[in-house]
């Protein structure tokens, strides 16, 4: 099999990233709609905001040029979806744990009183 | 084929895999393992974009930090009778996930085709075709120039952000005491 350009770093390969950070976020929201967990719903959103971070990357990267360089936006947005991610997974997992001890189970549909 | 590209096929593919099996897992706990390898496939098409700051960022939050809140979490709440129950809504999640992965990629290629000159799907640079070359990747100099300049309202934003995290993950695990 031989390919006529670069499938990595060639000038059609942003829509190899495309795809990739396209299945990932189907993940996220596959894991979304169907996990009972809590956690595992927390998985989900990490695998979406992973597929918005490498579409920030890859455009980046197959962007526009300056003369001393690539433009670097796209990956200084990358690191706010990062330091968004810890400060999301942190309060989340807070949550995760007080639920816990108030009923003894993070599946979510069984979480259906307002004050226990 | 070339090595990099087959050094691309595998990692793309070991990076949708995990993520794969870390929504069809019924274990709750494999899942988060699995998670690892998808956040380490996905720094190392990082890498492949030549964003190495970002990459060894990546493995450092998300491996070193929320993988390990993550397993901390399920450890702590553990019920393992629980974690394998019944998966509800499964045709319809399925439905839906594909239907999103189809819009995300359309709409990505359609504002791609209507931006004024489109990212290297075709040329640019004054009709020249564009290829990257090695030599674009200022690295993490520039980042911090533009975090210190361009972006620094949004960084001090952030630093904000993290502190009110840190006060308000304590204050909703806290005990009561009266």
């Amino acid at each position: 099999m031989d390919l006529p350009y670069p499938i990595a770093d060639g000038p059609d390969a942003l829509i190899n990233y495309l795809v990739v950070a396209a299945i990932l976020f189907a993940c996220g929201v596959f894991a979304l709609i169907s996990r009972r967990n809590a956690v595992g719903i927390l998985i989900g959103v990490e695998l979406i905001l992973n597929a918005a971070a490498l579409n920030f990357i890859a455009f980046s990267r197959f962007g526009h040029h300056t003369q001393n360089g690539a433009h670097l936006d796209g990956q200084v947005f990358t690191l706010f979806i990062i330091v968004l991610a810890a400060a999301e997974a942190a309060v989340a997992l807070a949550l995760v744990l007080a639920v816990y001890q108030a009923h003894r189970t993070i599946a979510l549909d069984s979480v259906n009183v307002m004050k226990s | 084929m070339s090595i990099s590209a087959l050094v691309f096929w595998l990692i793309a593919g070991g990076t949708v895999g995990t993520a794969v099996f870390a929504v069809i897992a019924r274990n709750i706990l494999h899942a988060a393992f699995s998670l690892c390898g998808t956040f380490l496939g996905v720094a190392a098409l990082y890498v492949f974009l030549h964003a190495d700051f970002v990459a060894a960022v990546q493995v450092i939050v998300y491996v070193g930090g929320i993988l390990v809140l993550i397993m901390f979490a399920i450890m702590f709440s553990s019920n393992m009778v629980e974690q394998t129950a019944e998966r509800r809504r499964g045709w319809m999640a399925l439905a839906a996930g594909g239907l999103t992965a189809f819009a995300t990629l359309q709409i990505a290629l359609l504002i791609n085709r209507h931006l004024s000159t489109p990212l290297a799907l075709q040329n640019v640079h004054g009709g020249q075709p564009y290829v990257p070359t090695a030599s674009v990747a200022p690295g993490q100099t520039s980042i911090g120039h533009l975090l210190m300049g361009q972006y620094l309202l949004p960084f001090e934003f952030m630093s904000i952000l993290l502190l009110a995290v840190l006060i308000g993950a304590v204050v909703i695990v806290r005990k009561e005491i009266r």
